[in-house]
C-alpha cells in the first residue's frame, strides 16, 4: 500500500505512523533489535548517521511494532500471496491428511513391532532417527515410551490447525448426543463439547508444566486430531451395537487413540522420567470419552 | 432515472477487481449471523443451529485468512511454531500495492479495500449486539456460549489484520523512501531533529 494523502485514507493508523517511523529510517542495517532505537523514549545522540542506507526494508523498525502482539514482516519461504485459491485449498487439504495419517498410522506401534520383527528400528521414523536409533544401538533394549517421546517432532505436525479438533469434537457430540433421550439431547451434546475442549486444554497444559517444547495450539490439534478413532466408537454406539461387542472393540479404539497420541506428542521434548506422568491426563482422557461411547 | 455513476471506493460490487472473492466473502459473513438469528428466533433445535452456525464460522474464519485476506488488500498472517522450543509467534506478509510503474506493483482496489474493513470491523460489533440480546431476551445461557466461540473467532482476524495492516504500512513506507527520492528528505528530517534535540 502507498503513503496514502492524508484525510482521504480510510485508515486510523496513517498519521499515527508517519512521525514514528521516519526516525527510525537511519537506523543501520548492521544493528539488531536491540539497538534500534525505542520511538518511545527520547533518541540517543549515539545512533550513527552514518551507517549504510541501502537496506530499507528488511530490519523493520519492529520495536514499537512489537508492543501488543510481537510479530514479523517478511515473505514467506514460498511466496503464497499470489497463487490461485486452487494452490491454498489443495496445500491445506493436503496438510489436514497429513495429520490424519499420522494418526491412521501410529509410529510408535508400527515402531514396535518392526523392532520386534527383526531389529529393522531406525527406518521407519524421520528425524528423530539418529537421536533414537542411537539411544537403541547403545542400550540395545526395545522402544519404549521413553525412547519415542524423545524422537522429534515431524514436520507436517509444526503448523497447527483447528479443523479436525473442531469436526471431530462435533462428530463426536453429535453422535454421543442422538442415542440420549429427547430432552437430554441439547445437555450431553454441549456437555461432550465442552468436555473435550476443557479436556484438550487440561491435557496441554500438564504438558506445558512439565517443560514441554510443545505450543499451545500445537497440542490442541494433535490431540483433536487423536480422537478420530473415539469417533468410530461412538458411531458404533449410535448404530446401536451390542454390549458384549463393544468392551474389546472399545479398547483396541481407546488403544489406538493413545498410541497416536503419545506417537505423535513425540517431539514434546517432555523430560525423561516424566514421561507416564506426562501421559496419565491423556490416558484419562481417552477412557473416559470411551466410556462414555460405552454406556451411551 | 438515470442512476449516479458509482465512483471509486464506492460500497458497488461491480467496482470491485474480485468480485467472486468479494461475493464469498460477505456471504460467509453474513450467512454466519444470519443463521445464528433466524435459527435463534424460530427453532429450538439447538444442536443443529450451534452445529451449522459452528461450521458457516470456521469457513467464514478460513476464507478470510487465507482468501479474501490476500486477495482484496494484499494482506496476510499466520501463526509459525519454532519445533526446537515451542514458542509460536505471529508472521505477517503483505503484498506492495503502491501501483508504481517502477516496481509494476498492482493497485489497490478502493471498493475492495473499503468493503473488507468495513465487514472486518463491523462484524465483532455484531456479535457483541447478539451476545446482549440474548442476555435480554433471557435465552439459554447455553447459546453464549457460541457466541463466545463466534466473537473469538472473529476478533482474532480483526486484531491480526490490523495488525498486519500495520506491519505493511511500515515497509511500504520505508520502500516508497527509498524509490521516490524521499529518503533524502527523511535523512535530513531525521538529522534536523536530532541536532535539535541534542
Amino acid at each position: 500500500m502507498a503513503m496514502m494523502p492524508s484525510g482521504t485514507s480510510g485508515n486510523p493508523y496513517d498519521s499515527l505512523n508517519n512521525t514514528q517511523i521516519e526516525q527510525d529510517l537511519i537506523d543501520p542495517d548492521d544493528a539488531n533489535i536491540n539497538d534500534l532505537d525505542d520511538p518511545t523514549e527520547p533518541t540517543s545522540d549515539r545512533a550513527p548517521l552514518t551507517g549504510n542506507i541501502q537496506n530499507s526494508r528488511n530490519p523493520l523498525p519492529q520495536s514499537y511494532l512489537n508492543s501488543s502482539i510481537p510479530g514479523e514482516d517478511r515473505r514467506a519461504p514460498q511466496n503464497t500471496i499470489d497463487e490461485s485459491v486452487w494452490d491454498t485449498l489443495s496445500r491445506d487439504v493436503m496438510a489436514v491428511w497429513e495429520k490424519m495419517r499420522q494418526v491412521l498410522w501410529p509410529k510408535y506401534l508400527l515402531g514396535g513391532f518392526l523392532q520386534r520383527g527383526g531389529g529393522l528400528g531406525g527406518a521407519e521414523r524421520g528425524e528423530g532417527d539418529s537421536l533414537a536409533g542411537g539411544f537403541r544401538g547403545i542400550a540395545g533394549r526395545w522402544p519404549d515410551a521413553d525412547v519415542v517421546l524423545q524422537g522429534g517432532m515431524s514436520e507436517g505436525l509444526r503448523d497447527w490447525d483447528l479443523w479436525g479438533p473442531l469436526v471431530f469434537c462435533l462428530l463426536l457430540s453429535l453422535l454421543l448426543s442422538m442415542t440420549a433421550s429427547s430432552e437430554q439431547k441439547t445437555v450431553v451434546f454441549s456437555g461432550v463439547f465442552a468436555l473435550v475442549w476443557v479436556g484438550e486444554a487440561v491435557v496441554t497444559a500438564q504438558i506445558k508444566l512439565l517443560g514441554g517444547n510443545i505450543s499451545f495450539f500445537q497440542s490442541v490439534c494433535i490431540i483433536g486430531y487423536t480422537l478420530f478413532p473415539l469417533v468410530v466408537a461412538a458411531l458404533l454406539s449410535a448404530v446401536h451395537l451390542p454390549m458384549i461387542a463393544r468392551i474389546p472393540v472399545y479398547i483396541v479404539l481407546i488403544g489406538w487413540s493413545l498410541a497416536a497420541g503419545i506417537s505423535i506428542l513425540g517431539g514434546s521434548g517432555v523430560v525423561k522420567n516424566r514421561v507416564g506422568i506426562a501421559v496419565y491426563p491423556l490416558f484419562v482422557f481417552y477412557v473416559g470419552l470411551g466410556c462414555l461411547c460405552f454406556i451411551s | 432515472m438515470e442512476r449516479p455513476q458509482p465512483r471509486a471506493g464506492d460500497l458497488s460490487w461491480r467496482l470491485s477487481s474480485h468480485p467472486i472473492t468479494l461475493l464469498f466473502f460477505l456471504g460467509f459473513r453474513i450467512s454466519s449471523l444470519l443463521f445464528y438469528i433466524l435459527g435463534s428466533l424460530f427453532t429450538e433445535n439447538f444442536i443443529l443451529v450451534f452445529i451449522v452456525t459452528i461450521l458457516l464460522l470456521a469457513a467464514d474464519f478460513y476464507y478470510l485468512k487465507n482468501i479474501a485476506g490476500r486477495r482484496l488488500v494484499g494482506l496476510r498472517w499466520w501463526n509459525e511454531v519454532n519445533t526446537a522450543s515451542g514458542d509460536s509467534h505471529w508472521v505477517f506478509e503483505s503484498q506492495d500495492r503502491s501501483g508504481s510503474a517502477e516496481s509494476g506493483a498492482p493497485s489497490q482496489n478502493a471498493t475492495d479495500k473499503r468493503f473488507f474493513w468495513l465487514a472486518l470491523y463491523a462484524q465483532p460489533a455484531w456479535w457483541v449486539v447478539l451476545a446482549i440480546v440474548s442476555v435480554v431476551r433471557l435465552l439459554n445461557p447455553i447459546w453464549l456460549s457460541l457466541i463466545v466461540i463466534a466473537l473469538i473467532l472473529t476478533i482474532t482476524n480483526t486484531l491480526a489484520f490490523s495488525r498486519c495492516d500495520k506491519f505493511s504500512q511500515a515497509s511500504s513506507l520505508a520502500s516508497s523512501a527509498m524509490y521516490s527520492g524521499g529518503m533524502a528528505k527523511s535523512l535530513a528530517g531525521g538529522l534536523f531533529s536530532r541536532l535539535f534535540r541534542g
